[in-house]
């Protein structure tokens, strides 16, 4: 041991203490711009709701005459027959689709099993609105495989402009969820529980329907009351195979009557709103309630060992077949064609691919300045409305997880509460909001406003991948900091935050997807010099510019599956669950 | 350096009674211990020092500075009582080196850089760890990290030094090690150090006061050799130190002795300061090192006394045997070189340094 004296007395711990003031302020700061965010959208609404008139005239009296005027609308009931009939049936396919893909890809020994359930899970990744498009350019009347078909045989056997043709799209796009939720469990339950039956003489397909499946309910539920929400929510499906055929559902409904129609009913589009507003809260209530029972559930569960795969035997190669059928019916396909229509000049069966192959589509959708700047808006919004989203979740997930701040059970409360507030809803809120508020008008036409309603959207996806990062890292961490003379905020600034850089990447990752593929909100909000790509996506499907909705929308999967693939190779982050 | 006055600290967590009105007087420059099983209150009494939990009642006061009093609803913030607090799994920043780490606490009272470093690098020769101010600390050993916990805590001179359990994450022999290394840094910088730990061993070999706390509770406070030798209940006699049991009643009593009839019948005489009345229930504590094999022939005497018991199980573990014995229906744990031959076997219990308990106690639940 050396000699050396201990270093000189420090100064005393009352210069930290001068800092201690900043704590109050960026904590309520931080706490009052989340709630006046989240509540925003939905005051507005619910005040509409119960006016007789619009917001913005005077002279408005209280009045329950909005929820009987709904309710005498003609065909209203049959809007909510085909709202639950459809999210019902979607979510039967979804549950169905992701819980053999589970099995199948998650605890069999299929070829290229991971390939596949990778593959699985695109549909997650990418817009309803461009799974739509896709789906529309393979199966729609005039599709490639409609007119391969009616070559061969007479009238294709699917339409998809009908209830299980929308459920169908919807399911498959819904499917990954369930898929995922499966997977996590599987991988968490006890595989011993499986082993035990084996050795208790169950082959592979009685431990697989006695002992796997059940296990899996709990998952199989959670993520169905999941999709049954997302179900609801959805837009762009009804409104691109739903309205043709004269199916409104709900989110179709409120489009028509609050911002597509001529003469919008303020009312009754506030009313459905909160209408739907209230559906969806206590589904959001029951998933919470489902994931407390999951949790119960999993605490059985043992280590996380790898489970031994079942032999699928002589069915394996069949199912494979089966598996990469179905792959390339509902994944490859419509985003394959999706994209090669993006660079042909018109693609049928008949004509040779060489022919037509041309980047015409793409000199004429940056030919036009409104294109070339939804596209230029939609990264704007996304890199620059990401990164501040991103910001704002930080302070309130180290507000929520790591202070003594007074109201941080009910600024984590407000932070998720924007699960339960549908697209649709948030988009109309938005919209009367920004009308009523006389200071917002400077930022009704630029893209700031949808990165306010995007923030407000995502706030809590976000947060679920930055709070489990952040209950990782040890509390003692940010104490040792403290005890040493730091304040709340430069321990935050200098040692969770820091720490958090990987959660917070992620966090960024997943919002500039989000924010980039989302439309529902946007179509509420969006004007002249304001678009972004779904709302560009929308106009030019109405105008009925196949090679350039086709373009639009290839431009969005490209930049989605670049950064799908660079946030994989840079920091191994899984970008959903 | 400043003293440490605790007056009737008080913390609850919901129903429980966590710290119970513990007061302490911990002089300037004195190393006490903070003794006692998991969930004793040892580490809420920490962290209220610290400033990391608000108490719900008393005062704390570190050297002028009040840091905590419930009448006048002073809670001073951890920040702002200069304390140095080495944790138990160090937290050490993982994103910064040694040196960052180090010169953190530096940073925050803005001493010039020259002297942050000449400080850092004094510090770190102080803890032998110069060599590694590069390293980040997953690229150190346990040993390694808990000395550069130790240097980030002493570079900006704490009004006191807190450590909780600091040892507890080496290994046996680097413990032993870092214990002796611990030892000779208190000699040389004589901090005022609170020190928790359940280790009887660190609390022994380092404390000039040990208190030994008990749900909540200060059982006792005094030097290492008072509360080994003359434990205050039998709870600090079991925790600090094996030590067997054994219930009787007093059967006579004569100037400072006493002789106790244990359960059955065997008669003990013990010395004791103020023997209890005749036919009083007592409890009699033994150190294993107190009990021996009585040698063929021996006889009670005024120094001890002989007992039959019978032998309920042997093991050996290296170099000696230990013995489980039955005495008088009450179990007793023995050491010794040689095993006996049979199943009876006569003790020899000393009269001085037995130590008579009031009642009878129920030891399974100490």
């Amino acid at each position: 041991m050396s000699g050396a004296a201990l270093p000189a007395a420090g100064a005393p711990g009352a210069r930290a203490a001068a800092h201690s003031w900043r704590e109050a302020p960026i904590q309520y700061a931080t706490a009052l711009l989340t709630l006046v965010l989240v509540a925003a959208p939905l005051l507005p609404v619910l005040y509409q709701s119960v006016v007789d008139r619009p917001l913005y005239d005077a002279g408005r009296q209280l009045t329950l005459g909005n929820f009987v005027r709904l309710a005498r609308t003609e065909g209203f009931g049959l809007v909510l027959w085909n709202t639950f009939a459809f999210a019902a049936l979607t979510t039967l396919i979804a549950q169905v689709l992701g819980t053999l893909a589970a099995v199948l890809f998650g605890r069999t020994d299929l070829p290229a099993a991971r390939l596949l359930g990778e593959l699985f899970l695109w549909p997650i990744y990418l817009s309803a609105l461009v799974l739509s498009f896709g789906w529309y350019t393979v199966y729609g009347p005039s599709g490639y495989l409609t007119m391969l078909w009616n070559a061969v045989f007479e009238e294709p056997f699917w339409d998809l402009y009908t209830l299980p043709g929308m459920a169908a799209i919807a399911g498959v796009s819904l499917a990954p969820v369930a898929y995922i939720y499966c997977m996590s469990s599987a991988t968490i339950t006890d595989p011993s529980l499986e082993e035990a039956a084996r050795v208790a003489g169950a082959g592979t397909f009685r431990t697989l329907s006695r002992i796997t499946l059940p296990l899996l309910l709990p998952a199989i539920a959670y993520s169905a009351v999941l999709n049954f929400t997302v179900a609801l929510e959805l837009l762009a499906i009804p409104l691109v195979f739903g309205e043709p055929a004269g199916i409104t559902v709900l989110t179709t409904f409120l489009y028509t009557q609050g911002v597509a129609g001529i003469r919008p009913d303020h009312g009754l589009a506030a009313t459905a709103a909160a209408l739907m507003l209230a559906v969806v809260c206590l589904l959001v209530w029951l998933q919470g309630r489902l994931l407390g029972n999951t949790r119960r559930f999993v605490t059985l569960g043992g280590k996380a060992t790898r489970p031994r795969p079942f032999r699928l035997g002589r069915l394996r190669w069949p199912l494979f077949a089966l598996a990469a059928l179905y792959i390339l019916a509902t994944v490859v396909a419509p985003i394959g064609v999706l994209v090669l229509r993006a660079f042909a000049s018109f693609l049928s069966p008949m004509v040779p691919l060489s022919e037509v192959l041309s980047l015409a589509n793409f000199a004429q959708l940056f030919a036009e300045p409104i294109y070339s700047r939804a596209v230029w808006n939609s990264l704007v919004v996304s890199a620059v409305g990401g990164a501040l989203a991103t910001a704002l979740i930080a302070m309130i997930a180290v507000i929520v997880h790591r202070s003594d701040f007074r109201f941080r059970e009910p600024l984590h409360y407000a932070a998720l509460f924007p699960r339960a507030v549908p697209g649709v809803v948030a988009g109309i809120g938005f919209f009367y909001a920004i009308a009523l508020m006389p200071g917002l008008g400077e930022i009704r036409n630029t893209i700031w406003v949808l990165v306010i309603a995007f923030t407000m959207r995502f706030i809590p996806t976000g947060f679920g991948a930055v709070a489990p990062m952040l209950l990782q890292v040890s509390p003692d961490l940010d104490r040792a900091a403290r005890v040493q003379g730091a304040d709340w905020w430069t321990t935050c600034r200098r040692v969770v935050l820091p720490l958090m850089r990987p959660a917070l990447l992620a966090c960024y990752t997943i919002l500039f997807i989000s924010f980039f593929k989302e439309y529902t909100t946007a179509i509420f909000l969006f004007a002249p010099g304001s678009e972004v790509i779904g709302t560009a996506l929308l106009h030019l499907w109405i105008q009925g510019e196949a090679g350039l909705v086709a373009a639009l929308a290839a431009i969005q999967v490209g930049v989605i599956a670049a950064c799908v693939a660079a946030a994989r190779a840079a920091f191994g982050v899984r970008l959903h669950g | 350096m400043a003293e440490l006055v605790i007056e009737n600290l008080t913390k609850r967590f919901g129903e429980v009674l966590a710290v119970d009105s513990v007061s302490l007087h911990v002089a300037e420059g004195e190393f006490v211990t903070l003794l006692g099983p998991s969930g004793c209150g040892k580490s809420t009494t920490l962290a209220a020092i610290a400033g990391l939990d608000r108490p719900d009642g008393g005062r704390i006061r570190i050297g002028g500075t009040v840091c905590f009093d419930d009448r006048s609803g002073t809670f001073l913030p951890p920040e702002a009582r200069n304390c140095g607090l080495v944790f138990q799994s160090y937290a050490l920043w993982p994103h910064m080196t040694v040196f960052d780490n180090v010169v953190f606490p530096l940073t925050l009272r803005k001493v010039p850089a020259a002297e942050r470093r000449r400080r850092v690098e004094e510090v770190l020769a102080l803890v032998e760890m110069e060599a590694y101010a590069d390293r980040y600390p997953h690229q150190l050993s346990g040993g390694q990290q808990q000395r550069v916990a130790l240097a980030r805590t002493l570079v900006y001179r704490p009004a006191i030094l807190l450590l909780d359990e600091p040892l507890s994450n080496l290994d046996a022999k680097l413990r032993d090690r870092a214990r002796a290394w611990l030892a000779e840094l208190r000699t040389r910088l004589g901090l005022t150090t609170i020190y928790v730990t359940h280790d009887q061993i660190e609390a022994l070999s380092l404390s000039d006061r040990i208190v030994v706390m008990n749900r909540g509770r200060v059982a006792q406070v005094g030097p290492p050799q008072e509360v080994y030798e003359r434990p205050a209940d039998p709870f600090v006699a079991d925790f600090i130190g094996t030590t067997n049991f054994l219930p009787g009643r007093v059967v006579e009593t004569a100037d400072a002795r006493a002789l106790v009839a244990l359960g059955d019948g065997q008669r003990v005489a013990v010395r004791t300061a103020r023997p209890p009345a005749p036919g009083a229930r007592v409890t009699l504590a033994y150190r294993p090192e107190q009990i021996r094999i009585a040698e063929a022939g021996e006889m009670p005497a005024g120094a001890g006394s002989v007992v039959a018991a019978r032998v309920a199980s042997r093991a050996y573990v290296g170099g000696r045997w230990q013995l489980g014995l039955d005495l008088g229906g009450s179990p007793l744990r023995l050491e010794t070189a040689a095993p006996p031959a049979g199943d009876r076997l006569r003790l020899w219990l000393p009269a001085d340094g037995a130590i008579l308990f009031q009642g009878s106690t129920d030891v399974s639940l100490v």
